[in-house]
């Protein structure tokens, strides 16, 4: 029995209103004869010939003076970097045409990412071009000139080093060491100096555990691909948390492989995250009852005590897994991390799922050394503040403070609240400008190089750091020197240093010995208190979009405009409700509720979301930043356009006034809220019922069944289903239609996909795709060429999330070919269904005939807003103007390059040459892509596979996108199999 | 009044056949025709002289052609390859070399007015030395084949399939000034392409695809 999927409670509760939609598109046609007015509207047509009679512009080509070597005009060049969108340092490749930087794609054979790129990295390419960057030094509010800057630092700190007085520096994590030994060694030329690290998304609690249990400060590396039962507390480690492309490529290749036991996941969480939606086991808790939970885990396991209930289930399946599993926490509670831990421990998890060996450098935040350094600002001890990558005035709870600092020094590159603050802004090179270094996890090395010439007057942090040490150098000097002295003696593969280097620039990382001791366990006192539950109060959970990790990226447009993978909304933060919660107080999706924790309040919109525990009200941090009022002139203007910002000329509202310190550690929870509603609304954007897929009952074959649009397969069927899709035997093309030559198609596996929204972004810069804005998105005018239709179903195991990439089907019966008037969409000989945009007027019947919704209209010039980030665009697609139709082309240009290259060096093209910017950047290679014609390609093996489906097989459009279906592993199945077993 | 009517579509129908004949055969050009086009350049370089005469490769001037989407116009550094020695035609340097014998001089460098631009532009001195003071600036030359909006052309396949340069860019050997031969419309493109397709080309079959999303995406 397949499961029942709804995209929203409407379409859950009021199944009637699908009716109502399906009934509308059952009704036969009225008899309008279009075909007349197109007769009589195409006299009109003769009249347009004669105009505009100018000749064209006068046009220069402006040729090098010298050719550099390698460089040749037009083609791509490609770079091995490091991303430097978050912490999790993932391999990255940058694709250059003619001096600048235009796509971000995975590096595929690194060590972490694999080959994947999540939405952040590839959107912070937008930070090169960003126009609000800072373009020269400052002081005191004024644009200033580096010497000068320079002389005043150096006087000031002079003075600092006479008179006294502390001096910090404040980062997010800093795992790069050429950084950390500049700031060493700035920190040595004073008296009373430290390096703070805090990071936006938490995981001090779990690193101050280890220093408890293990007895080192440490991030073990979660190794998720070695572990066969998972189970998730509140953390959503395929989502923000941590290291996401990395986590995904692990969990995802324990999905998509074909032998070997099943991966059994549990998610036990609050709210609906990314996370949850993908879990087997997903069990709904507040967090109050998520702590005693864990508590009665740990004691099950570690005292071999009977367990029943939620718990019971739990040991029982992580015992039958003892090496082979994982619990993980996103807690910022110590002693719910300890408890964790000792799981761990207890399980024999360290030195497989879990290394301490190589620890993981991608969270270094010590919350307790924030709150000290607050209270040292507090009581006037602090002279001098240095703040890099961070912006603590806007995401620390009590950042205000540091605005009283004597000196306050940033690095950021654009205007925010803390460089508002400071009075010497010294702007850093944006990742792909500048020489650098990280190593994400222990013995992981990466580099990071310049792929275009810095915009402005910027200049890279350890440099500034340098200057003010007294030992001036160049970033790429101090890079160069910091890997000869300290990494390179480290591996003993290469002799030589410029070999090695040269090595590692290409490749982008370099596999090193890892420096560190692997801590011991120390059998702590185990905290014998089972937490006490809240029962009745309702508790606030704040938390992270996947989408939006961090407010640093508050300013990219491109990352607003894509739809949260769980909620689909955009341009927005809201307070999530439970449905329950929401019926008891009334409150709608759009009522604007007042959220106080006793001390703070804060008004948000409302959205009630299916699946979360109804004693919670979640809210994402990192909005409502001073970097988002840009958004005031997003869009198009035109008489009934609204803005894309809200009341308080933002976006969205900041609600890191309700983080919680405890014990000098930020806590992401808070109980006793209430929940008033204001009596006003606000319009939220959402993306999900804009596309309803559904087919006509008199379309539907014998018997009406209407075949669902995502199909799942229990995992006790996979063995005895039947292989592959089904075609219906009739069939539009002649018998004797030439097979020979390309036939590209695609496949999908939709158990791998997590939802996590790479490929949306991935497709948008490649494919130049604009952002419509707030108010056009509401209106379902949103651009993106590939979306991911969110489904939820609920069965014995909880709601269960399936996200559905949904992109032009490119049908072989394709419905939109019939009915363009002007031939600008119709098929080629390689089974592309292709788009003229020359051809095209704009009559949107194509967009009405698609059955899959997934062709876009340019109802405006949204790619004509003038400035620097034009330069993102790629030159070999065009872009697209008003009144055009345009939708998913398979990446096409990439297919004519693939074409092309082949046939100038004269071989054929082999499988996988041709990658779309979807499949390439998919953390969990959930895409594949290929010449279906060719047996032995990859996709033509992948379409064949038991899972196979076509979304609307009952049409008989032939789509050359095949799906394989969610595999839904039943918790009571796997019991009685291991029992089996 | 249906008399009117008929009339009217009647002088409509001539007056746009007029026009379709007169651009069709050349007399007049459509708005969108550029052929004929022969811009002035910034230096009166000459195809005639350079591929005509001394029978320099295409190639050696234009290598992106074989592996870029775009043929390019040379670095300036490729002409100053021969330029750095040829500084004026050869009868003003003999000139030079006599008239020097019979002062009992050293031959003064000739430089002809054009090579003197190239050699501003690389920022040389009356001695074709550099000097800080004046850094090479880029040429900047005025494209004469200029493709319409909304189609992607790349020189890879063509040149790689043994397609001539002076198919689609005519005699530019017999050029003073390069001159669009062509009118690169979409049906100049497509009917080479069926003509390649059914005779190959230089003997050999090839597919030239006619597919819209060839050029268009």
């Amino acid at each position: 029995m397949p499961s029942r999927y709804w995209k929203s409670l409407n379409e859950r509760d009021r199944p009637h209103d699908r009716e109502d939609h399906a009934t509308r598109l059952d009704a036969e046609p009225d008899g309008a004869s279009r075909r007349d007015f197109l007769r009589l509207a195409g006299f009109s047509v003769a009249g347009v010939v004669a105009s505009s009679c100018s000749r064209a512009p006068i046009r220069h080509a402006i040729p090098y003076v010298a050719q550099p070597d390698g460089v040749v005009p037009g083609r791509a060049r490609w770079y091995a970097t490091t991303c430097g969108g978050c912490a999790a340092g993932c391999g990255l490749r940058v694709k250059e045409r003619d001096g600048r930087p235009i796509k971000v794609e995975g590096c595929p054979d690194h060590p972490l990412s694999a080959g994947g790129v999540c939405a952040v990295g590839q959107a912070a390419l937008l930070s090169v071009y960003d126009r609000a960057r800072f373009r020269a030094p400052q002081l005191r509010g004024v644009a200033s000139t580096w010497a000068v800057v320079d002389a005043d630092m150096r006087s000031r700190l002079d003075t600092i080093r006479r008179g006294g007085g502390g001096v910090r520096v404040l980062t997010s994590t800093v795992h790069s060491p050429s950084a950390r030994g500049a700031i060493g060694r700035f920190l040595d030329t004073l008296p009373d100096a430290a390096h703070v690290e805090y990071d936006e998304i938490s995981a001090s609690a779990i690193l101050d555990a280890h220093l408890v249990t293990h007895g080192v400060r440490a991030l073990p590396r979660h190794l998720f691909e070695r572990a066969d039962v998972i189970v998730g507390v509140d953390a959503d480690f395929l989502g923000p948390w941590i290291s996401p492309v990395e986590f995904t490529a692990g969990y995802a290749r324990r999905r998509r492989q074909a032998s070997g036991p099943l991966a059994w996941h549990a998610q036990v969480e609050s709210r609906v995250s990314l996370t949850g939606g993908k879990a087997d086991l997903r069990i709904s808790m507040a967090p109050d009852e998520a702590d005693a939970l864990v508590f009665d885990v740990a004691d099950i396991i570690e005292n071999g005590r009977a367990g029943s209930g939620a718990a019971g289930m739990l040991a029982e399946r992580l015992l039958a897994a003892r090496g082979r599993s994982l619990v993980v926490a996103g807690s910022g509670d110590l002693a719910m991390q300890i408890r964790c831990n000792r799981i761990n421990q207890a399980l024999g998890n360290y030195g497989s799922t879990l290394d301490l060996g190589r620890p993981s450098q991608q969270r270094r935040g010590d919350d307790r050394a924030v709150a000290r350094l607050l209270q040292d600002v507090r009581d006037q001890r602090i002279a001098a503040l240095l703040v890099s990558r961070a912006n603590p005035v806007f995401d620390l709870p009590g950042g205000d403070v540091l605005t009283t600092v004597p000196l306050l020094v940033s690095f950021a590159e654009r205007p925010d609240e803390t460089s508002a603050a400071a009075h010497v802004v010294c702007p850093d090179h944006s990742a792909f400008e500048a020489w650098g270094d990280s190593e994400a996890v222990a013995g992981v090395a990466s580099l990071t190089q310049p792929t275009v010439r810095p915009l402005g007057h910027t200049r890279a942090f350890i440099e500034s750091l340098s200057m003010w040490a007294g030992a001036p150098a160049p970033a790429y000097e101090l890079v160069r020197r910091t890997w000869r002295e300290t990494i390179f003696p480290r591996q003993t593969a290469v002799p030589d240093f410029d070999r090695f280097w040269d090595a590692t620039l290409e490749a982008g990382h370099a596999a090193v010995s890892a420096a560190t001791t692997a801590g011991a366990f120390v059998p702590a006192t185990p905290n014998s208190n089972r937490p006490p539950a809240v029962p009745d109060a309702v508790h606030l959970v704040l938390y992270h979009k996947p989408a939006m990790p961090a407010g640093e990226h508050s300013y990219n447009p491109l990352l607003h405009e894509l739809p949260d993978p769980v909620t689909k909304i955009v341009w927005d933060n809201y307070a999530s409700i439970g449905p329950g919660l929401a019926a008891a107080r009334q409150i709608t999706t759009g009522d604007v509720v007042r959220i106080d924790t006793g001390g703070q309040s804060l008004e948000l919109p409302a959205l009630v979301q299916p699946g979360q525990h109804d004693r919670v009200v979640a809210v994402a941090l990192g909005y409502g930043g001073a970097m988002t009022e840009r958004f005031k002139t997003i869009g198009h203007h035109w008489f009934q356009s609204r803005p894309t910002v809200g009341e308080n000329g933002r976006i969205g509202a900041n609600a890191v006034r309700f983080v919680r310190v405890d014990d000098g550690r930020r806590g992401t929870t808070a109980s006793g809220v209430t929940l008033t509603r204001t009596g006003r609304t606000h319009a939220l954007a959402c993306t999900q019922d804009h596309h309803t897929l559904t087919v006509p009952a008199r379309l539907a074959p014998a018997g009406g069944e209407r075949w669902p649009i995502v199909q799942d397969i229990a995992a006790s069927d996979l063995a005895s289903s039947e292989p592959g899709p089904v075609e219906s035997p009739a069939n539009l093309w002649p018998e004797d239609h030439p097979a020979t030559g390309h036939r590209w198609g695609m496949v999908i596996d939709l158990h791998a996909c997590t939802g996590c929204s790479a490929c949306v972004v991935g497709c948008q810069i490649e494919n130049n795709v604009p952002i419509a804005g707030k108010d056009e998105v509401r209106r379902n005018r949103e651009m993106h060429w590939l979306r991911l239709d969110r489904y939820f179903s609920e069965d014995a195991d909880g709601q269960h999330m399936a996200s559905q990439p949904m992109l032009c089907q490119h049908c072989a019966h394709a419905p939109c070919e019939t009915v363009c008037p002007t031939l600008a969409t119709l098929h080629s000989e390689e089974g592309l269904n292709q788009q003229v945009y020359n051809r095209c007027v704009g009559t949107r019947y194509c967009m009405n005939n698609c059955p899959y919704k997934t062709r876009r209209f340019n109802w405006f010039e949204y790619s004509r807003d003038p400035g620097t980030e034009h330069l993102i665009l790629n030159p070999d697609v065009a872009v697209r103007s008003r009144g055009v139709m345009e939708k998913c082309t398979f990446c096409v240009q990439r297919i004519q390059d693939a074409k092309i290259e082949a046939r100038r060096l004269g071989v054929p093209v082999k499988d996988g040459d041709v990658q779309t910017a979807c499949q390439q950047s998919c953390p969990a290679q959930a895409i594949t892509f290929g010449d279906m014609n060719d047996p032995t390609s990859r996709v033509a093996v992948a379409a064949r596979d038991r899972r196979g489906y076509t979304v609307l097989e009952a049409l008989n459009v032939r789509p050359s996108v095949t799906y394989l279906k969610v595999v839904r592993q039943s918790s009571v199945a796997v019991a009685e199999s291991e029992h089996d077993g | 009044m249906n008399q009117r009517i008929t009339a009217i579509v009647l002088a409509t129908a001539v007056v746009l056949a007029t026009a379709v004949l007169a651009a069709r055969s050349g007399v007049v050009h459509l708005p969108s025709n550029q052929q004929d086009y022969e811009p002035e350049q910034p230096i009166a370089f000459s195809h005639r002289l350079h591929v005509g005469d001394l029978r320099m490769a295409c190639l050696y001037c234009h290598p992106n052609a074989e592996r870029s989407r775009v043929a390019g116009v040379p670095a300036t550094a490729i002409c100053m390859n021969c330029h750095r020695f040829v500084t004026a035609p050869l009868g003003a340097v003999r000139d030079e070399e006599q008239r020097a014998a019979k002062a009992g001089q050293t031959p003064r460098l000739v430089v002809s007015s054009e090579l003197r631009k190239l050699f501003d532009a690389m920022g040389l001195d009356e001695r074709l030395q550099s000097s800080p003071g004046t850094p090479p600036r880029p040429i900047v030359w005025t494209r004469v084949h200029n493709l319409p909006d909304y189609v992607a052309f790349d020189h890879r396949p063509h040149v790689a399939a043994g397609v001539t340069c002076q198919t689609c860019h005519g005699p530019v050997e017999t050029m003073e000034r390069v001159r669009q031969t062509s009118d690169l419309s979409m049906g100049w493109c497509v009917n080479c392409h069926r003509a390649a397709n059914r005779t190959g080309i230089g003997g050999r079959a090839v597919r030239a695809s006619i597919d819209c999303s060839t050029c268009h995406y």
